[in-house]
């Protein structure tokens, strides 16, 4: 956890859960698993806002609690997860997703389940039927078994899971997880040091039975009665949970990026194919995998979609050259089944980080230093004559160059001695490029900028608050007329409260945000492929 | 009346006998000759006469002294040089021969002073002579901008001296270099593309949007920008180049020898290709390209908040 990680999970937390949740959240990061009375000392906050920001963290899957180090009997330690935090960041991409697999409604039940960390099947399929009621022509409602359906669909591709069911320690069960007691004689034997993962349970993409029938209400007032009742029917799936399962979406989003790299690459045809191929793999190549399980180009020809109606010696051909390609998106792996072919993970993974790092080095200092740093990851170690040669640029501007990616640290200096006094003239001088640590530090800066922006944003926020605040209240006033049904004179009267200076105000500050909440999503994307590399790297060595 | 031939006989005590006998010699072996077949043409030449009698042609010029393995050569000296050499006395010789021997690499002033032995005033005065009577030239090394080398007038620098076709008067020309690289581009780019248009089966497709070193330096020929005549390692240093830029890609192939354009049976081929992604989200965000990023932060001078960078880039 570095610092920046620490103060962007502060920023996100403070967004989203208020500042009391916040204080707790960062304590627990910068100072690992603490007991509630440790927390509530160091904070100086009261005993009931602890437990409710810890109840809140836990809701989320921000934090885990176990017993404490001292053995079974010591008061339960609770630590927060750093890695948890930060996907708050890419909610908004999880939802977009969502809504282009599944509609509408695997967006409302995505969002649904990100809102509130972990539900009950049946409450989510009941909100998200009246939301979407809400939002449909008069007299239509929504059917709750559709909403069922796709839910069912959602934890058949694994995008949803199970909680897993918590061992019980103790009596201090704050909220969340189902109270199926799940491993027998657990409170006696001495506690695993990681938290169980909700894959290591058998039934974790199980759908339960539910007896769910009934469709989507609109919010009326009448309701008020019948709702009551309705609520306190029970519909067989208590203690059963839901949690978004963010690693399938990483998959996900992963396989987007080696398919549109192929596609800049290559050609939309063998975008096509390589698509086809993950679509293969996704049940059956674990998610640290370095590569897809062998595909026989037979399979591949079966299970290309229609519309693509390519003949098998061209498909052959399209294989061969994503075999070919210098960018090894694509490995032979054997002769048989017509050639079996894998797509080779980490080593695309790699690739589109060594671009990214490319394409950064690029914006920031020109193509030509660019094309020296590109020189560099090629040839690993050169002095500085020979980074002059190869790259045909002036002696004195490359060694300005050089010098500045240098200080930068994008490039490091290796010292090969001659004699054994390191004297400098005697020692040769080395420019390499190592891509693990410059990933890691240019990650490090993608934290530090989405703080940036963040704080940006508030800070433009607060400045404009009593105009925001104002227009609040002329909008509200005018709802409210507008329901009571008044004269248009009176409508104009309450809008032109809001002059026109402060409405321009109101749209450049309306601008203002947008821009930076986009900004914050595309630096999310850089931070996701590094992370992706990062995970890979340390996965595979 | 037959004429007698009358062999004269050579009067071996004359000195200017012994040292005609010995360039009829030399003439007879122009890669030198020892001392020891002298000694086997004139058997009753005394060590002295001889001595005297080498001493003198080489004093005068017309012998040049040299050593092998195997002892002391002396070989007939070329009468232009000698001629040139006229008027200068035995340092500037001494000199002069150093340069010759060091060929179209050149030798650096203190390299003569080591080999003649000779004080550093007098080198200097030697070489000024020897410059004005336009025998020798100096020429400024591309490597180390103020180290001048010196050789023979007529010779042409050697390329690591003057850097070969990249510099002119000892300036790496950066505008040539690009313009050959846009070029080169533009030509590999125009063949993909005319490869993609054609719509054939893929590998069709590929093969043909690949251009052989040699085609390319057909093309740079042909499009007469160079004043230079350019090799097709000069074109294949170029094409590196875009490989580093990005923008093309090189494979290998195995050729027949004998096809135009093949290296010990290989041949290189580019092609052009695009990047694999977009730029990267870092770097549409000002801080992404912000100098002053490391000290800024909250509270500080250089914050978030107050950041000049993102004011400008909101009201975009």
């Amino acid at each position: 956890m570095t610092a920046q990680e620490v103060r962007l999970c502060g920023l996100l937390l403070r967004e989203h859960f208020g500042e009391v949740v916040e204080k707790v959240g960062t304590h627990l990061l910068k100072c690992g698993a603490q007991n509630l009375r440790t927390i509530i000392h160091e904070t100086g906050l009261s005993v009931d806002l602890v437990k409710k920001s810890l109840c809140v963290l836990v809701q989320h899957g921000a934090s885990t609690f176990s017993s404490g180090r001292k053995g079974p009997g010591s008061p339960t330690e609770y630590h927060a997860s750093c890695d948890r935090i930060l996907r708050i960041l890419r909610y908004p991409r999880y939802i977009y997703t969502a809504k282009t697999l599944y509609g509408d409604t695997g967006e409302l039940i995505i969002e649904e389940l990100l809102q509130r960390g972990h539900t009950t099947m049946s409450s989510t399929v009941k909100t998200v039927a009246d939301r979407l009621t809400q939002n449909m022509a008069e007299g239509l409602t929504m059917d709750y078994s559709e909403v069922s359906s796709t839910f069912s669909k959602l934890v058949e591709t694994h995008f949803l899971q199970r909680c897993p069911p918590l061992p019980r320690v103790g009596n201090k069960d704050s909220s969340a997880p189902s109270e199926t007691p799940a491993i027998p004689g657990t409170p006696a034997a001495p506690v695993n040091t990681a938290p169980p993962t909700p894959e290591s349970f058998p039934e974790c993409y199980k759908v339960p039975s539910v007896t769910l029938i009934g469709r989507g209400k609109r919010q009326l007032a009448s309701e008020d009665g019948e709702e009551q009742r309705s609520a306190k029917r029970t519909h067989g799936d208590e203690g059963i949970y839901w949690q978004v399962n963010f690693e399938r979406f990483h998959l996900h989003f992963r396989d987007q990026t080696i398919i549109s790299a192929v596609a800049n690459k290559l050609d939309q045809t063998s975008s096509e194919i390589v698509r086809t191929m993950l679509r293969m793999s996704e049940v059956t190549t674990s998610p640290m995998a370095t590569c897809t399980k062998p595909l026989s180009a037979n399979e591949i020809f079966r299970s290309l979609p229609p519309s693509y109606n390519i003949l098998r010696p061209i498909l052959d051909q399209y294989l061969t050259l994503l075999v070919d390609d210098p960018m090894e998106f694509v490995g032979k792996a054997g002769e048989s089944g017509g050639g079996m072919f894998v797509v080779n993970l980490h080593r695309a993974l790699a690739n589109l980080a060594r671009a990214t790092l490319e394409s950064v080095v690029q914006e920031r200092f020109g193509s030509r230093s660019a094309r020296i740093f590109r020189l560099l990851l090629r040839k690993r170690h050169l002095e500085q004559k020979q980074v002059e040669d190869f790259a045909m640029i002036p002696a004195k501007e490359a060694k300005d160059m050089l010098y500045t990616l240098l200080s930068q640290n994008l490039v490091q200096l290796q010292e090969i001695p001659k004699t054994p006094d390191y004297a400098p003239s005697r020692t040769f001088y080395l420019y390499t490029v190592n891509q693990l640590p410059t990933a890691r530090m240019l990650l490090q800066s993608c934290y530090k900028t989405v703080a940036n922006l963040v704080e940006r944003r508030l800070f433009e926020t607060k400045e404009s608050k009593r105009l925001l605040e104002k227009s609040q209240r002329i909008e509200a006033i005018l709802a409210s007329l507008q329901v009571s049904g008044a004269e248009p004179e009176q409508l104009t009267e309450v809008e032109e409260m809001i002059t026109a200076p402060e409405k321009q105000q109101l749209d450049t500050l309306r601008l203002h945000i947008n821009k930076l909440d986009s900004a914050e999503n595309q630096v999310d994307e850089t931070i996701f492929l590094l992370e992706s590399y990062i995970n890979s790297t340390n996965a595979s060595s | 009346m037959a004429e007698v031939k009358v062999k004269k006989e050579t009067n071996l005590s004359d000195p200017v006998e012994v040292e005609n006998r010995i360039k009829e010699l030399c003439h007879q072996f122009p890669q030198g000759i020892t001392d020891q077949v002298i000694q086997n043409d004139m058997p009753h030449l005394e060590p002295q006469q001889r001595a005297m009698a080498i001493n003198k042609l080489l004093s005068l010029g017309q012998l040049d002294l040299l050593r092998n393995s195997a002892g002391l050569l002396y070989r007939l000296k070329d009468s232009q040089s000698t001629s040139k050499m006229k008027g200068s006395d035995n340092q500037e010789k001494l000199v002069y021969q150093i340069i010759e021997d060091a060929g179209n690499k050149g030798i650096w002033s203190r390299d003569i002073r080591f080999k003649s032995n000779l004080p550093l005033t007098e080198i200097n005065k030697i070489l000024k002579n020897l410059e004005s009577k336009k025998l020798i030239k100096a020429v400024k090394s591309v490597a180390a901008s103020k180290k001048k080398v010196y050789m023979l007038y007529n010779l042409q620098p050697d390329r690591s001296v003057t850097g070969g076709a990249w510099y002119s008067d000892q300036d790496f020309e950066s505008e040539f270099v690009e313009v050959l690289n846009q070029q080169c581009f533009k030509f590999l780019q125009s063949k993909a593309e005319a490869a993609r248009d054609n719509k054939q089966s893929p590998m069709v497709q590929r093969n043909s949007s690949f251009a052989t070193s040699h085609e390319v330096w057909k093309y740079i020929c042909e499009l007469g920008i160079s004043k230079v005549d350019l090799s097709m390692d000069d074109i294949e240093t170029i094409l590196n180049t875009l490989i580093y830029d990005g923008k093309v890609e090189m494979t290998v192939i195995a050729a027949k020898e004998g096809t135009v354009g093949s290296v010990d049976g290989q041949m290189k081929l580019y092609r052009g290709v695009n990047t694999i992604i977009q730029p990267t989200g870092l770097v549409k965000t000002p801080c992404g390209l912000c100098p002053v990023f490391d000290d800024c932060h909250e509270g500080g001078e250089i914050s978030p908040s107050n950041c000049i960078y993102m004011s400008e880039w909101l009201d975009f």
